[in-house]
């Protein structure tokens, strides 16, 4: 048993840390660090800095701007980047499409949309679940039909993450209705732009803008924007969950997370004692903080069997419902700890041009906000339920 | 990053599961655990012969083995077999405590390896109290300068056959003080001591020992004079990290009962494992069985860290504590009214993993505890 990085892994992590030093701004670090959501902008600046460096998507291959990063740079770099507090790199196209397309997409379409998604010419966003297909994707009915040159889309998609960002996004739409539902699905690229496409915002119950509704009708779309073949869509759509799904362990994210929340409970009082003495706080506390010690080791060994060529099954189904309820914990202990002041919900408090009255402790400007938007994260990305499905049906043979 | 166990160790690893599936019956096991003695001296003699305890001690006091990765392979070995002889008393309390002792005390070591002694730690008071460092057993001084003790002990497992006991006393500080905490080696024909055995739910034969103006001399403590309480706590952490694994080797194989029965047991017509509430049920059990084997790995990776030891061994006993319970009632449930019942295995495995957490601190101390440090 050798848990220790190689030398160059530590050389990688210490360039890593001394370029988040260097390049992330204070004002969205502080944002990210209080759970406040950070605007396109925000982002798109931090993508445009990571891609300078090379760094944007790292997992990809050289001849594509990538740098090969395995799973242990991957790790080092993500890890680095929650406990600095650095925006999220958003997934859709560099994490999620790409990988789709170098397995599966022409080389005409890996030219074309590969370097585009670096230099932020392209937002995507992933046209998957619909009102009646969440958990069962595979019942989806969004239609494509051809015509020619052109594919016709009718249909609607729904919990659409950043669509009103997005100018490009990627649909599983159904082209034929024979035999079982999962083989006469197809991938799709379609422009957002496009005429017949309308979106329509989706907001959450803290109130904040994420997620949309798209409607389809009759959206032409050229046939060279299938991705691989015709029906085959449900195989490239499960090799891109199985990215999805990846990195979800959040360690580093949820250590910053509990050292703030322990910051606060020092501050916060209860009994006339500081609420970090208060034994049931305590307890609740250190009971996740050990269970997210164990998910540590839990992640490293995932990671040391994928480094050692053993392929990932459903041990990232595991740590999918680890690292979401750990972080789901964390956000409601936060909020309880934060008493009355919880009731507040000022999520603009850090944003520039916000005029009200100081948020204090500033954590409480979304603390409560945060804690509702995260039950998110038992959901998505195949709910956890489905998580155990997965589970049951690969580990467990049942 | 390498999480595998190394080749030597996976051998030895190997070696015993095969020996306890074929060798060890559960059966047999079951009768020799609620016997008079506890265990089966045929059975202890077979599994000296493997090497097991020498595995468990220190090169050398003529062992071969002793670092914390081979004391967590072997008695998550030992778990998998349902094992009920006394490797964790003699094998690890004992030989840690008398390997830090006199040249006398440290050949005692290699007399248990030649079978030609049992020593068993004396230590625990209080059936609530878990602190390590509480002993009210009193040391006295006497004019000559030799020592009297006085005290009771309980809960003390497999002493009825034990050779020696090594009694933890005090001369000086409070019950709960890590001062004045003193280690007495002492055969167990010495007049004064008073032995009360009784059966137990998960196997084995408990005592609880009282020893009235016991006299010892000055060669027979372990350590000096007051001094000994880090070799207590030493020893009974190396005590949790083997429990700890146990139980990660009792949580394996039930985890393999359960599954096993699921996949054949049929009701409605089909396997009961077809329906999700019984498949979510064990796919959240594999995942709490996951956090405890890495509560288990961070503890040995931190073992020989003096300040991250007791930590780790806290979050460990606590995690183990919690999920243990939990794979034990869920275990029983997943197979109905067969859970139940003396005859099938899993209700031996589920005993001995709800009472490990009352070995060394349950979940509640150790979660404290972990707060404290």
């Amino acid at each position: 048993m050798d848990l220790n990085f190689t030398k160059e892994q530590e050389n990688f992590q210490i360039e890593v840390r001394s370029f988040l030093k260097e390049n992330l701004e204070p004002q969205v670090v502080e944002k990210v660090k209080n759970g406040i959501p950070i605007t396109k902008e925000d982002s798109e600046r931090w993508h445009q800095k990571l891609n300078e460096k090379g760094w944007l998507a790292g997992t990809w291959p050289k001849q594509y701007g990538g740098q090969e990063w395995d799973v242990v740079e991957k790790f080092i770099f993500e890890e680095e980047c929650g406990s600095a507090g650095a925006p999220r790199i958003v997934p859709f196209g560099v994490g999620m499409l790409a990988p789709v397309l170098m397995k599966f997409g022409s080389q005409e379409q890996r030219d074309y949309w590969l370097p585009r998604m670096l230099t932020g010419e392209d937002w995507w966003c992933q046209g998957y679940s619909e009102p009646g297909s969440g958990s069962d994707l595979a019942s989806l009915k969004t239609s494509a039909v051809r015509d020619g040159d052109y594919y016709i889309v009718n249909g609607q998609k729904t919990w659409t993450t950043f669509a009103q960002h997005a100018n490009m996004i990627f649909c599983l739409v159904r082209t034929s209705n024979e035999g079982k539902p999962q083989e006469g699905i197809s991938f799709i690229l379609i422009d957002m732009n496009s005429p017949g496409i309308e979106v329509r915002p989706i907001i959450t119950l803290d109130g904040s803008h994420e997620v949309n509704e798209i409607f389809f009708s009759d959206v032409k779309v050229p046939v060279q924007n299938l991705v691989g073949e015709e029906n085959k869509g449900w195989t490239y759509a499960k090799y891109l969950l199985t990215h999805e799904r990846t990195g979800n362990a959040n360690v580093a994210v949820s250590k910053r997370k509990i050292q703030k929340l322990k910051k606060l409970a020092d501050d916060a009082k209860k009994n006339e004692q500081p609420l970090s003495n208060d034994p049931m706080f305590a307890s609740r506390l250190a009971q996740i903080e050990i269970n997210l010690q164990n998910l540590e080791i839990t992640n490293l060994r995932t990671l040391a069997s994928v480094e050692n060529g053993e392929a990932p099954g459903a041990e990232s189904s595991i740590i999918k419902i680890l690292g979401s309820e750990i972080e789901q914990d964390i956000d409601n202990l936060t909020r309880k700890s934060l008493g009355k002041r919880a009731f507040v919900n000022e999520p603009d408090a850090l944003s520039t041009g916000y005029n009200g009255a100081e948020v204090f402790p500033k954590a409480a400007a979304y603390a409560s906000g945060k804690y509702f938007n995260h039950r998110k994260k038992s959901i998505y990305a195949g709910s956890n339920e489905i998580q155990k499905n997965i589970i049951s049906k690969l580990m467990l043979n049942l | 990053m390498d999480f595998k166990p190394s080749p030597e160790r996976q051998i030895l690893f190997d070696t015993l599961k095969k020996y306890f599936e074929n060798e060890y019956s559960l059966s047999d096991r079951n009768i020799a655990a609620h016997s008079d003695l506890g265990y089966s001296k045929k059975a202890w003699e077979a599994m000296r012969d493997l090497g097991i305890l020498e595995s468990l001690i220190d090169p050398e006091l003529d062992g071969f083995g002793g670092t914390a990765l081979d004391i967590s392979t072997v008695f998550e070995a030992l778990g998998r077999g349902l094992v009920v002889e006394p490797f964790l008393e003699v094998g690890i309390l004992a030989a840690d405590v008398l390997s830090r002792g006199n040249d006398a005390q440290k050949s005692l070591v290699k007399k248990i390896l030649e079978n030609e002694c049992l020593p068993i730690l004396a230590h625990s008071e209080t059936d609530t109290e878990y602190s390590k460092s509480f002993v009210e057993t009193k040391l006295s001084v006497e004019a000559d300068g030799s020592y009297k003790i006085s005290g009771t002990k309980r809960m003390i497992k497999h002493a009825s056959e034990a050779t020696h006991f090594l009694v933890t006393c005090r001369n000086t500080g409070d019950a709960s003080s890590e001062e004045g905490i003193s280690i007495a080696c002492i055969p167990t024909d010495r007049e004064g001591i008073k032995i009360d055995s009784f059966a137990t739910i998960d196997g084995g034969r408990v005592s609880d020992l009282t020893f009235t103006n016991v006299s010892i001399s000055s060669e027979e403590l372990v350590g000096e004079l007051g001094m000994s309480y880090s070799i207590v706590s030493h020893a009974i952490d190396t005590g949790i990290l083997a429990i700890c694994s146990e139980a990660l080797g009792i949580m394996e194989r039930i985890k393999e009962l359960t599954l096993e029965y699921l996949k054949t047991r049929k009701q409605f017509g089909v396997p009961i494992g077809k329906f999700q509430a019984i498949q979510h049920r064990m796919a959240q059990l594999l995942v709490e069985i996951e956090q405890a084997r890495s509560s288990v790995i961070n503890a040995t990776i931190y073992f020989d860290d003096e300040t991250e030891r007791e930590k780790t061994i806290s979050a460990a006993k606590f995690s183990i504590g919690k999920i243990g319970t939990l794979v034990a009632e869920e275990s029983i449930q997943l197979h109905g009214g067969m859970g139940m019942t003396w005859e099938y295995d899993l209700g031996h495995y589920a005993k001995r993993l709800v009472l490990i957490d009352h070995e060394f601190g349950d979940e509640d101390f150790h979660l404290q505890k972990y707060i404290s440090l």
